[in-house]
């Protein structure tokens, strides 16, 4: 059996790292009502995020009902499987079904059409917890995410991951030296499975592991791009084995050349910065030109271009370069995002205002602003926005999120006065006043139900 | 199945993982999960030609023994990439029980970063899902283009190029077998026109072969289509000299007459340019006028034109530094 499987916790307190999030959904499961929101559990793979749901269920007593892109999403699958285990009991008898939508940021495409409609339709009339996992919290619909409270998952850090790979090793009677699970903690980059997945490679057939056996089990290796730059930068390494050096890097030539930018830019003769930069446009435009007709074969000169034309551009600096990840990529990160945000903004306007929403880029969005800006709550709710999507339009963050907690607060004081009301009322018509649910029949039991798990989890 | 024999990549693809050329540290990793009887998800990569198909089936072989063919199933991503074949055909596969005496199959999923994003998103879960009952085995050119959801659940081997000596020593093994001769340039021409691509070099022979039981460098040279190294070296060191006419006299007969196509001629004159010994900054504008050739055919303009005018800019650009030089 994989170590992956054999390995993964069995309750919440195995979980390993990211003790906060942990503990945020335990709590979440322990004190579920059908009033909770659903939670969504986003982060890098192989962190554990899938694992603490099943986890979860377990420690609670919960049957878990799974979907993910590898099953067929469409909207009458969804209905079917979660819609149903939403509004109807278990047959097992477990105290609640616990609906797990993983990969939920890969809904897109038209394989899945309709599904992100069909979670959101789930979230709001499901009677039962519902758990969505994501490795990018804005991969998920904005409709859906706004629908959950988001837990992040973080990468696990290498001095948690080495006892538990150490504790892998004693269990399986296995010799390993200190070198090795600290090389594997690390290369890893806080990818439990990963680390896992490497020990394994490295172990299978052998009683004892040192530091050499785990070379070719790197998931990545980032050395040779820093040995790339370096080599490339110094001006005297022959151009053939700079081409071979580019080919071992895992780094697609499109980040390389982005490495190398970042390095070329430091020269301090301004010859030699202008003539490195128009190599690597050049570069740069044969990517493009492989990259928009698909034909790879053009990559090697990208590559060539790159490599001999900065160290022919470098030969004799004598610079002591500095070597590290392209600073845009950070910068790039922060704007993919801000224009996600963007557009879900651009989309929820112009649905409200039946504009296109090139239109609304173009002419409506400084009245848009300035309404906003005037009267941020009435907007908000007109226009179901997030807390990203207003302080986009105000452009003050702080006030933004303060406006959402307020109506939050005021949304739950409505509902609050509203039950209240309810009780106050003469009890008869019940059914009449729950118009979400009209079906009396499975209503009894369903209550009954609830009534039995508060007794069970208020020891 | 003689048929099938008839071809030489596969009547001597190599049975066993011992048998495999090369890739010392890795086969040795290979056998002992054979030796073990289990295996994690695997991911190779690696260019073409370099044993990633044959290490997979030899694994499969060796642990399945007889039964290898039932437990074994091969895709090729490349043909079908979107993701209905993960929700279809590698699921239906996946969740089958093993057949015979083995406790898992092994699916083998080739050009595996042809897929799309949205079939490697749903090949992963099901990779976990059915890990009890099926190993995945993935092979690609390019790891980068694998999801990282993916890379994480796989043990990764990376196999690099064949050496000239790995290539030289299958086509030693197989010319004994067939019994034919290779002369010593004949080696040095399959191992320059493999590449380190084994698959190349098998064909090649076998093509030579067709013709004679003596194989020569020639022979070679023309089974594969490509000039020979000295014809290329001449053809730059006319250019760069400044002499046009005789550089396009040199060009027109490698095309004309020996019919060698102007990939093929890009592709070698790339590799000999980068390994000359030449000023750098003309070195790069070089490789970016054989660059501009390939895309513009790529494109769909005249080959035979095209590789002239580049001809002509490697004769001006060889001028213009020398006159710089003379300043």
């Amino acid at each position: 059996m994989d170590w992956v499987e054999k390995y993964r916790p069995k309750t919440l307190a195995d979980v390993i790292g990211n003790q906060s999030a942990v503990h945020e959904l335990l709590e979440w499961g322990k004190g579920w009502t059908i009033q909770k929101k659903p939670l969504l559990l986003y982060g890098k793979p192989g962190i554990g995020k899938t694992s603490a749901a099943y986890a979860l269920a377990r420690d609670l007593g919960w049957e878990i009902i799974e979907l993910n892109a590898s099953d067929q999403r469409t909207k009458g699958v969804i209905e079917r499987i979660a819609g149903s285990s939403s509004t109807t009991a278990s047959l097992s008898g477990a105290l609640r079904r616990l609906i797990l939508l993983d990969e939920a940021d890969n809904l897109e495409g038209n394989a899945d059409r309709g599904g992100a409609k069909a979670i959101v339709d789930i979230i709001k009339k499901s009677r039962q917890p519902i758990l969505l996992i994501a490795n990018d919290a804005y991969g998920v619909a904005p409709e859906i995410r706004r629908l959950c409270d988001q837990v992040q998952f973080r990468a696990v850090p290498a001095r948690t991951l080495a006892p538990h790979l150490k504790f892998i090793c004693a269990t399986e009677g296995l010799d390993c030296d200190a070198d090795a699970i600290r090389i594997i903690a690390e290369e890893a980059q806080g990818d439990i499975r990963s680390a896992v997945n490497m020990l394994f490679g490295s172990a299978v057939g052998k009683d004892r592991i040192s530091h050499s056996d785990i070379r070719v089990h790197q998931k990545d290796s980032r050395s040779s791009i820093f040995d790339m730059v370096a080599k490339t930068l110094s001006g005297s390494t022959d151009d053939n084995s700079l081409i071979m050096l580019s080919r071992e890097v895992d780094d697609t030539p499109d980040a390389q050349i982005q490495w190398l930018e970042s390095a070329v830019i430091q020269h301090r003769e301004v010859w030699r910065r202008t003539l490195s930069l128009c190599y690597l446009s050049r570069a740069d435009s044969y990517l493009g030109r492989t990259f928009s007709r698909q034909y790879y074969t053009l990559w090697r000169y990208a590559s060539a271009i790159m490599l001999i034309g900065t160290s022919a551009a470098s030969a004799g600096s004598g610079l002591r370069v500095k070597i590290s990840p392209p600073d845009r990529w950070k910068r790039m990160g922060l704007a993919r995002r801000q224009k996600t945000i963007r557009l879900s903004l651009l989309n929820r306007c112009s649905q409200a205002y039946h504009v296109p929403e090139k239109t609304v880029s173009d002419e409506y969005l400084t009245p848009i602003a300035l309404l906003a800006d005037a009267s941020p709550d009435r907007f908000v709710r007109a226009l179901n926005l997030d807390a990203d999507q207003l302080a986009l339009l105000i452009h003050d963050k702080a006030r933004a999120s303060a406006i959402l907690k307020e109506i939050e607060k005021q949304d739950k004081e409505e509902e609050k006065r509203k039950a209240a009301q309810k009780v106050a009322m003469p009890k008869l018509p019940e059914e009449e006043m729950d118009t979400s649910h009209r079906d009396t029949v499975e209503k009894t039991p369903e209550k009954k139900k609830t009534e039995a798990q508060s007794t069970l989890f208020s020891f | 199945m003689e048929d099938i024999h008839g071809i030489w990549i596969e009547k001597y693809r190599p049975l066993r993982l011992a048998d495999m050329v090369g890739h010392r540290d890795i086969v040795e990793r290979l056998q002992s999960y054979v030796n073990r009887g289990s295996l994690p998800h695997l991911l190779f990569t690696g260019s073409p030609g370099v044993g990633k198909t044959t290490a997979a089936v030899a694994l499969a072989r060796e642990l399945f023994g007889e039964d290898w063919r039932m437990n074994f199933r091969e895709l090729n991503a490349s043909d079908e990439r979107g993701i209905d074949v993960v929700r279809n055909q590698i699921k239906q596969f996946a969740r089958t029980s093993p057949m015979g005496n083995a406790s898992f199959k092994i699916l083998f999923l080739d050009e595996a970063d042809a897929l799309t994003t949205d079939a490697q998103a749903a090949l992963r879960r099901t990779m976990e899902n059915y890990a009890e009952s099926c190993r995945f085995i993935l092979s690609c050119n390019y790891s980068t283009k694998i999801i990282d959801p993916i890379q994480s659940r796989c043990a990764l081997y990376r196999f690099r190029p064949l050496t000239s000596d790995d290539v030289k020593e299958e086509v030693r093994r197989i010319a004994a077998l067939e019994g034919i001769t290779v002369t010593p340039k004949a080696g040095d021409a399959i191992v320059y026109v493999a590449q380190g691509d084994m698959r190349k070099a098998i064909n090649a022979l076998q093509g030579a072969a067709v013709v004679t039981q003596n194989i020569t460098e020639e022979q070679i040279y023309e089974i594969s289509a490509a000039a020979k190294p000295e014809e290329i070296a001449s053809l730059l060191t006319l250019s760069l000299s400044g002499d046009f006419e005789g550089a396009e006299r040199h060009l027109s007969s490698l095309i004309r007459e020996r019919g060698i196509a102007p990939n093929e001629l890009l592709s070698q004159c790339y590799r000999h340019l980068v390994a000359m010994e030449l000023d750098r900054m003309l070195k790069v504008e070089l490789i970016d006028h054989i660059g501009e050739a390939d895309f513009r055919i790529s494109e769909g303009a005249q080959g035979d034109l095209q590789m002239e005018a580049m001809i002509a800019r490697f004769v001006l650009s060889a001028l213009r530094q020398r006159g710089i030089d003379q300043h």
